[in-house]
């Protein structure tokens, strides 16, 4: 059940969550984005990588089914670390926690950590994403 | 020269990177929460959006920075995506009409890693998006 973000303790974990990007969802991806490098890069080097901000958007949307986002809230910041390039069809396993909670100036100061592993447990990605919440 | 030699040598300090334009649309923002999931309402439901304080739809802040890891995917090849790291915070609202600049510039060298300064703009040269990435040179 989601619950509101700004309701969780500091230091909660997230149930973990997994996806897979197939090429289906990597054309429709970059066809949104109007990414040509990466086609271009991936082409040129014999792979079907997925672009790595649609791995990161997908673990957050994944994350997002375990804790809702009031009207008003701001993405204030992102962090990312790409590991590894992203195979379309790998299955990546997302694990992320509540790291910092605070209230200023009538806002919720909220920080999410997250860490992307694939099949192997091996790191694919992580990730910090603070968020304000108006309360 | 190397591979290695002749990166490091492209992407001396000052180097700007190969900037990139999109002209957004509520269409193509439409489209990315189609490929995000992401349908916020903020973001695809005019009505709503304009009681709020933005006064009508944004574009989704990762799809800003879908447009700065096309530009370093242009600029660092392979090396952003393996290894390539991103810290930003978002300053300002995009929205449907704005033409939105990905641009950043080399400002130093961290042992083997390159740091360069990014940020998107709109066509009015107001910062939305601002931070840092690193590269393995």
């Amino acid at each position: 059940m989601s619950k509101a973000i700004e309701a969780l303790e500091k230091g909660h974990q997230l149930s973990a969550t997994s996806f897979v990007l197939d090429e289906e969802a990597v054309i429709r991806y970059l066809e949104a984005v109007e990414d040509e490098a990466l086609p271009r890069l991936a082409r040129a080097e014999g792979e079907a990588w997925v672009p790595p901000m649609a791995v990161a958007a997908q673990a957050l949307r994944s994350l997002m089914e375990e804790m809702t986002l009031p009207a008003g809230a701001i993405h204030g910041s992102q962090e990312l670390e790409f590991v590894r390039p992203v195979e379309a069809g790998e299955r990546i396993t997302c694990r992320a926690w509540l790291s910092h909670r605070s209230q200023r100036a009538g806002w919720w100061v909220l920080a999410v950590e997250m860490e992307g592993a694939d099949e192997s447990a091996q790191p694919v990605l992580a990730g910090r994403l603070t968020v304000m919440v108006p309360g | 020269m190397s591979q290695e030699a002749m990166g490091k040598e492209r992407w001396a300090v000052e180097a700007e990177l190969p900037s990139l334009a999109k002209t957004l649309s509520q269409e193509k923002i439409d489209r990315y929460a189609r490929a995000s999931g992401d349908f916020n309402p903020i973001h695809v439901d005019p009505a709503f959006a304009a009681q709020t304080p933005f006064g009508g739809t944004i574009a989704h802040g990762m799809l800003l920075l879908a447009y700065l890891s096309e530009m370093l995917t242009a600029a660092f090849g392979r090396a952003w995506l393996a290894g390539g790291r991103l810290k930003v915070r978002f300053k300002g609202a995009a929205r449907p009409g704005d033409v939105v600049t990905a641009r950043g510039r080399m400002q130093r060298a961290k042992g083997e890693r390159g740091i360069c300064s990014v940020e998107c703009l709109n066509q009015q040269g107001e910062v939305l998006v601002v931070g840092q990435a690193e590269v393995k040179l």
